[in-house]
């Protein structure tokens, strides 16, 4: 008969559940090296023979109390009921840690299944277990994995089907920690029994009993248990009074040795411990003296990487799309319904191809910051940068998620849930956006070659991004001096070992990233490309204020000019005639009636409605540009230069200081719907995103204005020459 | 287990006061040296955030590195590298030991 199971994945930060997870449901959640990659619960599901599966994975925590965000939604995941099985992963490299964890779920005398994973990098270290014996300790089987490589997930499997068959008859693991200890638990035991209500009784009095002891805040909240605080506090000036040690470490002590007993038992090093090649990289990578340089030199190649190799694949999707545009010309007569032609080419080829030539660059920058989480790199990074983020009262932990912030802001404003502190991480979630995202590359790679000569490209590059990060530092202390005021939280971050990145996860990683992003041209921005194309054609303009049909009639018959000049009138004309009717169309008005606020800061009214689009997406602001200038030009580029059309027009339409003043404004300005929706979820308020979004509009504006206009004063930037 | 004092270890924690005969705080600890936890001042916040990574009385411990301007140590407890800020660790009493 097929049944229903519910099982739970719990274990350390970065123990490996989420390789075990993925292992066994075949899903491919995102693992990487370095503590709390999973920072909320994912659930997914697998057959087990005739049996259907639901395996939770919850974010890796030390312990089963509630001081931090991810320990908060472990504790409720696990105490929550209709649990079948408890599947503990643990380090098995690190069993005494990892075994810290395991005695208290024991304690929850829900059916367990422990996982040794990283068995492999146990062997290494000469670490030899007596299964047995652990298994009679923990009350539970045990099964040796090596996750990474998938070894031993059919005996996990096996195992796991055996446990199935003996949920009623489980093992009760025989965990005691002393005679006066065990007394003062079951002291209290004897107290709370009586008050546990139907919404806790799943879980043993015993537990709480311990939890009680420990002073475990969210606990002692629960209304089962109040009132008894003086036969808790008489029990623990008892213990502590004997033990004289404090009342949070009294059973982390008791656990500590506990364990330290069993290990002696049952686990021995069958050859001298050597000291790991992880710790020789670590002399050098975390030296106090080569750690920053190294840093710095690993970013500077990390962003080389993204734009160097990048490069030919560019050109090819460039030209892939060109040679798209020119198949459709060729078999699609202008005559034959005209708009939808437009449509099609201006709207869609020029909107979501221009957004889709970056997907190199995007793939690239994801294969890097893969590899630095995958290798562990990223755990060092924050170490050796905590210094420089506390003087801008951040700290080492914020740092990861700013990194990752340059790939994309969504999920890096997800992965603060690892910074404990709650004034650290609202304060890293809302300088965030200023972290220059994957989206906004696109904008810089479009201008800066249309704008720069080629020996100042990489210095502008670097410019913008440096300057996100500068503005993102300065709000952060400026945030942390006023609004998020206060001590600073505990530190305390785990280092794991390096790691040989496995090439599945990364090249999986970018996969999916990539998927994404082209999900993303295919669905928001080909919508709102179309929508812009409606905007910036319609309505149309049939009488003109000019004659320009007249206008033409008189160049036409002026016999003093030449050839060349009679066309280039032509075109003015031809230009003029196209303007007024840009300016009649729904882009036209709207752009038309901000632009007096834009024009201080250099906008003209097409890149206002760029700069408006920008909001549904960051690549909306190139991908209306093309339209626009698709549209609203004579074309007279298709025989030379075909790589970049657009780039020239640009040139010529703006400054280089206006080409700066645009990038620098979607740097700074209010972040895409998605991050913003990200932020309201993650600080759980909408009064804080539309703070957040006032207040990078505030800054985006009076930056680019005062750069805007020291530049026309000192005239820096308003010739190409620069 | 190397003794040699690499760059870093050089900051003579032998000067400073000492709590009782031969114990200081975790912060003072050299580099590449190692040493067992006596105790916790009361005055180390999130003490229970520490406990559960192992740093409890008789645990031993080995300072890996200390960060760049000065904030963060590494220290090596029960086989695994943990970094925390100097300002805890000046509240961790620990006695200098050579390893078994």
């Amino acid at each position: 008969m097929s049944r229903k199971y519910r099982i739970v994945l719990a274990g350390n930060p970065n123990c490996g559940k989420t390789t075990i997870f993925n292992c066994l449901t075949g899903a491919r959640q995102h693992v990487g090296n370095y503590p709390g990659v999973t920072v909320e619960s994912k659930t997914g599901n697998f057959m087990l023979g005739e049996d259907e599966i639901e395996l939770i994975d919850i974010p890796g925590v030390y312990s089963l109390s509630s001081s931090s965000p991810e320990e908060g939604v472990a504790f409720e995941e696990l105490t929550r009921p209709g649990i079948d099985l408890i599947m503990n992963v643990i380090d098995s490299s690190i069993p005494q840690r990892s075994l810290y964890l395991s005695t208290q779920l024991a304690e929850l005398h829900i059916p367990m299944l422990i996982v040794f994973n990283m068995s492999d990098e146990a062997k290494k270290k000469g670490l030899k277990f007596s299964i047995q014996k652990l298994q009679s300790y923990f009350g539970c089987s045990i099964v040796q994995t090596v996750g990474s490589r998938g070894d031993g997930i059919d005996k996990l499997k096996n195992a796991l089907a055996e446990s199935l068959l003996h949920l009623e008859d489980h093992d009760v693991p025989k965990l005691t920690y002393g005679a006066d200890v065990d007394d003062a638990i079951h002291e209290i035991v004897e107290w709370i029994e009586p008050a546990m209500t139907d919404r806790v009784r799943h879980i043993p009095a015993r537990f709480f009993a311990i939890k009680l002891l420990e002073k475990d805040t969210c606990v002692m909240r629960l209304p089962e248990f109040q009132g008894l605080d003086a036969i808790i506090d008489a029990q623990i000036t008892h213990l502590y009074a004997r033990h004289a040690i404090t009342a949070e470490t009294f059973m982390a002590d008791c656990r500590y040795a506990m364990i330290s007993g069993a290990c002696r038992d049952a686990i021995s090093f069958t050859q001298e411990r050597r000291r790991e090649i992880s710790d020789k990289i670590d002399a050098v990578v975390t030296n106090q003296w080569v750690g920053l340089p190294l840093f710095f030199v690993i970013m500077y190649l990390m962003f080389w990487f993204t734009f160097t190799c990048a490069a030919p694949m560019t050109a090819g999707i460039e030209w892939l799309f060109a040679w798209i545009q020119s198949l459709i010309e060729r078999f699609w007569s202008p005559d034959f319904q005209p708009v939808f032609r437009s449509l099609l080419i201006d709207g869609v080829i020029h909107g979501v191809g221009g957004v889709v030539i970056f997907l190199p660059n995007i793939l690239f920058l994801f294969l890097a910051i893969a590899f630095l989480e995958d290798t562990g790199y990223m755990a060092r990074a924050a170490f050796v940068m905590d210094g420089i983020m506390r003087k801008f009262d951040l700290q080492g932990k914020s740092f990861v998620p700013l990194v990752l912030g340059f790939g994309c802001n969504v999920p890096a404003i997800m992965a603060t849930r690892s910074i404990e502190s709650e004034r650290d991480r609202r304060t890293t979630i809302l300088v965030l956006p200023l972290m220059s995202c994957g989206a906004r590359l696109p904008i810089y790679v479009l201008l800066v070659p249309a704008f720069f000569a080629v020996k100042y490209q990489a210095f502008v590059m670097f410019l913008i991004y440096a300057i996100g990060v500068a503005f993102a530092m300065l709000a952060a202390r400026l945030l942390k001096s006023t609004l998020f005021k206060g001590d600073g939280e505990v530190y305390l971050m785990e280092l794991p070992p390096y790691r040989v990145p496995t090439a599945k996860s990364i090249l999986l990683h970018m996969w999916d990233r990539g998927v994404m992003y082209l999900k993303k041209a295919g669905t928001i921005i080909l919508g709102v490309s179309v929508l812009l194309f409606i905007a910036n054609n319609f309505p149309e303009k049939k009488t003109f204020d000019a004659d320009y049909g007249a206008q033409i009639m008189a160049v036409a018959s002026d016999t003093s000019l030449s050839a060349d000049e009679q066309s280039a009138a032509f075109k003015h004309i031809e230009n003029l005639r196209r303007a007024e009717s840009a300016e009649y169309t729904i882009s036209g008005r709207v752009g038309r009636f901000l632009e007096p606020a834009f024009k201080p800061i250099g906008f003209d009214w097409r890149v206002t409605t760029a700069a408006i689009g920008a909001l549904a997406a960051k690549e909306v602001f190139v991908s209306q540009l093309g339209i626009l200038y698709a549209e609203g030009e004579v074309a007279e580029d298709a025989s030379d230069d075909q790589q970049e059309p657009l780039r020239k027009i640009l040139r010529r339409a703006y400054t280089p200081l206006q080409g700066f003043c645009m990038m620098l404004f979607c740097l700074l300005s209010i972040p895409c719907l998605a991050t913003l929706a990200i932020i309201r979820k993650e600080l759980n308020s909408w009064k804080w995103m539309f703070f957040e979004a006032a207040g990078l509009f505030a800054l985006a504006y009076v930056t680019t204005f005062v750069v805007y206009q020291l530049g026309l004063l000192l005239k820096i930037g308003t010739d190409y020459l620069l | 287990m190397s003794n040699d004092s690499s760059p870093a270890g050089k900051t003579g924690a032998s000067a400073s006061p000492v709590t009782k005969q031969g114990e200081c705080t975790l912060a003072e600890l050299p580099v590449g040296q190692t040493a067992v936890v006596i105790n916790m001042k009361p005055s180390l916040r999130g003490k229970k955030k520490f406990a559960d990574v192992g740093i409890v009385p008789g645990t031993l411990l080995q300072m890996e590195a200390h960060a760049p301007f000065g904030g963060l140590l590494r220290i090596k407890v029960m086989e695994s590298s943990l970094s925390i800020h100097r300002d805890d660790a000046a509240n961790i009493i620990i006695r200098k030991q050579e390893l078994p």
